[in-house]
């Protein structure tokens, strides 16, 4: 679980809202979230400016999913092929798990076997091209199929709240809800456990990702916890 | 527009509605108010009522309208048949097609679409009250949509027309003025380097009319902007 | 978030808390979403009215204009209803001509209100066999949350609620008067989950559940429409079940009606 740790340790003071088009004042090296006109530095994205290690990023507050190689994932099938499967993973476009890439043995034509259209497994992002394609692995770590409990879809760029600071706020939400939670670098999100519990860690997890920019969120959601 | 009339629609400098020459109407804008689009946002500007819908980048559709090395804005203007107190028919008609088509052309000049190849990123513009100065309405209301979708852009795109009533140039005419005035200009601008998106003019102007209503429309657009900045700091807290 | 693809995962877990009763937003089974209306607020129309219900959120506007009435019926006004689902609404939902979804929508809606005779077709008679006043109802979907079909309704009952006939403007009579209306339709509609019903789905559980059934009361308890929809099947029992059910779990939706008429 090494991934989980929220960068959001920011120092509170470094953090400004910034929208599309805004000047950067930075001496760092341009990172996500910006673009450069005469040499200058500017926001790219309605988000976060964060000028840290050399570097000025601005996150994103909302928007949807970029692969990165490495990241892990839920993934859901939406298309079966002779040798491949398509994969929802809540990216601009559906991502592609060859047959390779499963672990499984799998003869031509015969994929639906291992998973069909709505399975759900947890894979690695591990190959993403310069024209933007990319391809998720079943093979890595623990990656494997999803045989019960639900997911939840929420916002990528919330992922951090859920996970909170050194992992506080899902460790949690786990303990309190006695589920098994897989937090997917893409927004989805696995929880198993008895049906109860599921929910409730389910509406902690969707209040995170609605509330995200208010205060006081942590303690509506320790409240919730508790009942 | 009528062109020359014999209604007073200004007097002493002031407008059948109370304004002055260069005064805006009330303009209203809320920021993410729709939960399934990935962006939105309401936006009032007198009596007009829009809102504006984002969803993507996603997988572009129809295939054959694809690009290999950026993405496509498809931006779609409609107005609701209630819209209008002549009851509109409801569905898509040549007008609604042109205004969309100059929308979806504006936003590609700020959208960074060369991040997104084969994508589309689909922007739905809905007037449900019509009172003038809708398609300024509601490509401000997109704007607004696409920044709180998170669609990465160079800019926001304010948009506020001008025009001229009674031989005077005057900002954002309302519809007494745009059916009985004498020019209508609206105008759409890229905030960070003034530079121009969308112009159109109907009606006459003199060439010092032309750049006095050039002038008064730039400044509502720069106005605009404050108030689209402050709609999406109030959604998201300010500074944290 | 984008809810194209439900997992199997998603299917299971829903069925088995219906099962005890309960919904992955913590709902019971035979409960509505929050329901809040708003009237009045477009000047362009006769009449009008936002719901917001859960997440889904419908527009209704309504015009009337002067027509000629039906050859079979000389004296009665006549109406017409259309849905638009706006592509801001839904991701699925993709510009162009109407689809089946739209067009089932927009009848069911319809039905309710014209089969139950809700207007008084016969005060919208201006002049016998010539001119009548004819209703446009029409129904702006902004925001697909699940359960288009009871948010229209609701939506075109709160805007009817608030419609004055445009006398003056039109040149008929001195003076605007309310659109009359004879009773309150209400629609209710179920799923099928698994095998259990579940009252007002929402965008994920319609996505899962494998039939639907809507069903409209008056207020005396009295039924003025219904219609199945989607290719699962209803057992007998279920069908009485959910009638019964929904003369019941209306009550929250007609005192939110009852609420804006002021």
């Amino acid at each position: 679980m090494g991934k989980e740790s929220s960068d959001k340790s920011d120092s509170v003071s470094s953090r400004k809202l910034v929208l599309p088009g805004d000047l950067l004042e930075t001496k760092s090296k341009p990172g996500r979230g910006i673009f450069r006109r005469d040499g200058k530095v500017h926001a790219s994205v309605l988000g976060y400016s964060s000028d840290q290690s050399g570097y000025m990023n601005v996150n994103a507050i909302t928007g949807g999913y970029t692969p990165k190689v490495g990241d892990k994932i839920v993934a859901i099938c939406v298309e079966t092929g002779p040798s491949v499967w398509r994969m929802d993973i809540g990216a601009a476009f559906n991502s592609t798990l060859h047959h390779s890439e499963s672990g499984w043995k799998v003869p031509f034509g015969d994929t639906a076997r291992f998973l069909t259209i709505g399975d759900a497994i947890w894979a690695e992002v591990f190959m993403v091209d310069a024209a933007g394609s990319h391809q998720i692995s079943l093979k890595k770590d623990d990656c494997r199929k999803l045989y019960s409990g639900t997911i939840v879809k929420i916002g990528p760029t919330n992922v951090p709240r859920v996970i909170g600071k050194q992992g506080s706020m899902i460790t949690a939400i786990r303990e309190k809800t006695q589920t098994r939670i897989l937090i997917g670098q893409n927004g989805h999100i696995w929880i198993d456990g008895k049906g109860k519990d599921i929910a409730t860690a389910q509406k902690a997890i969707e209040m995170i990702d609605n509330e995200a920019n208010s205060k006081g969120l942590t303690k509506k959601i320790e409240k919730l916890l508790e009942k | 527009m009528a062109g020359q009339t014999d209604m007073k629609l200004i007097k002493d400098g002031v407008r059948l509605d109370g304004r002055k020459a260069d005064e805006l109407r009330e303009v209203k804008i809320v920021a993410g108010v729709l939960d399934n689009a990935n962006g939105s946002c309401y936006l009032e500007w007198g009596n007009n009522k829009v809102y504006a819908g984002v969803f993507g980048p996603m997988e572009c559709h129809p295939r054959h309208k694809q690009k290999a090395d950026r993405a496509i804005v498809q931006a779609r203007y409609t107005m609701a048949p209630f819209s209008v107190n002549d009851r509109k028919r409801p569905g898509y008609d040549r007008r609604s097609s042109e205004i969309s088509y100059i929308v979806s052309q504006a936003f590609e000049k700020v959208v960074m679409v060369e991040e997104f190849p084969k994508a589309s990123i689909r922007v739905d513009m809905q007037v449900v009250e019509a009172h003038a100065g809708t398609r300024c309405a509601a490509l401000t209301a997109a704007s607004v949509a696409l920044a709180d979708a998170g669609i990465p852009m160079r800019d926001m795109i304010p948009s506020c027309a001008a025009g001229k009533v009674n031989d005077v140039v005057v900002l954002d005419l309302n519809k007494e003025e745009d059916n009985y005035g004498q020019a209508d200009l609206p105008l759409a601008i890229i905030p960070s380097t003034g530079e121009i998106v969308l112009l159109q003019l109907d009606g006459h102007l003199t060439p010092d009319e032309f750049e006095q209503a050039l002038d008064l429309a730039t400044s509502g657009c720069m106005d605009l902007y404050k108030k689209m900045r402050l709609a999406l700091e109030n959604r998201y807290g300010g500074s944290a | 978030m984008s809810n194209d693809s439900v997992s199997n995962l998603m299917r299971g877990h829903m069925e088995s808390l219906a099962k005890e009763g309960k919904r992955a937003d913590g709902r019971g089974i035979n409960e509505f979403r929050k329901v809040t209306i708003e009237t009045g607020m477009l000047n362009t129309a006769e009449g009008s009215a936002m719901v917001h219900l859960g997440n889904t959120k419908v527009l209704c506007g309504i015009k009337m204009l002067i027509g000629t009435p039906y050859g079979d019926s000389p004296g009665s006004g006549t109406m017409m209803t259309s849905t638009e689902l706006a592509p801001l609404a839904d991701q699925s939902f993709d510009p162009g001509p109407p689809r089946e979804q739209s067009i089932e929508l927009s009848r069911v809606v319809d039905r309710g209100i014209r089969e139950s005779r809700m207007i008084d077709f016969e005060g919208l008679c201006i002049e016998h066999g010539e001119k009548v006043w004819t209703v446009f109802i029409d129904l702006h979907i902004l925001d697909n949350g699940g359960n288009l079909f009871d948010c229209c309704t609701l939506a075109a009952a709160a805007a009817l609620s608030n419609t004055k006939i445009p006398n003056v403007q039109h040149g008929v009579a001195d003076k605007d008067v309310d659109l009359p209306i004879a009773c309150w339709p209400i629609s209710c509609t179920f799923g099928k989950l698994g095998d259990s019903i579940i009252l007002d789905p929402t965008s994920d559980e319609e996505e899962v559940m494998s039939a639907r059934f809507t069903v409209a009361h008056d207020e005396n308890g009295n039924l003025r429409a219904a219609q199945k929809g989607m290719n699962g099947a209803f057992t007998d029992a279920e069908i009485r079940e959910a009638v019964k059910t929904a003369r019941t779990s209306d009550k929250v939706l007609r005192e939110a009606l009852k609420g804006i008429q002021g």
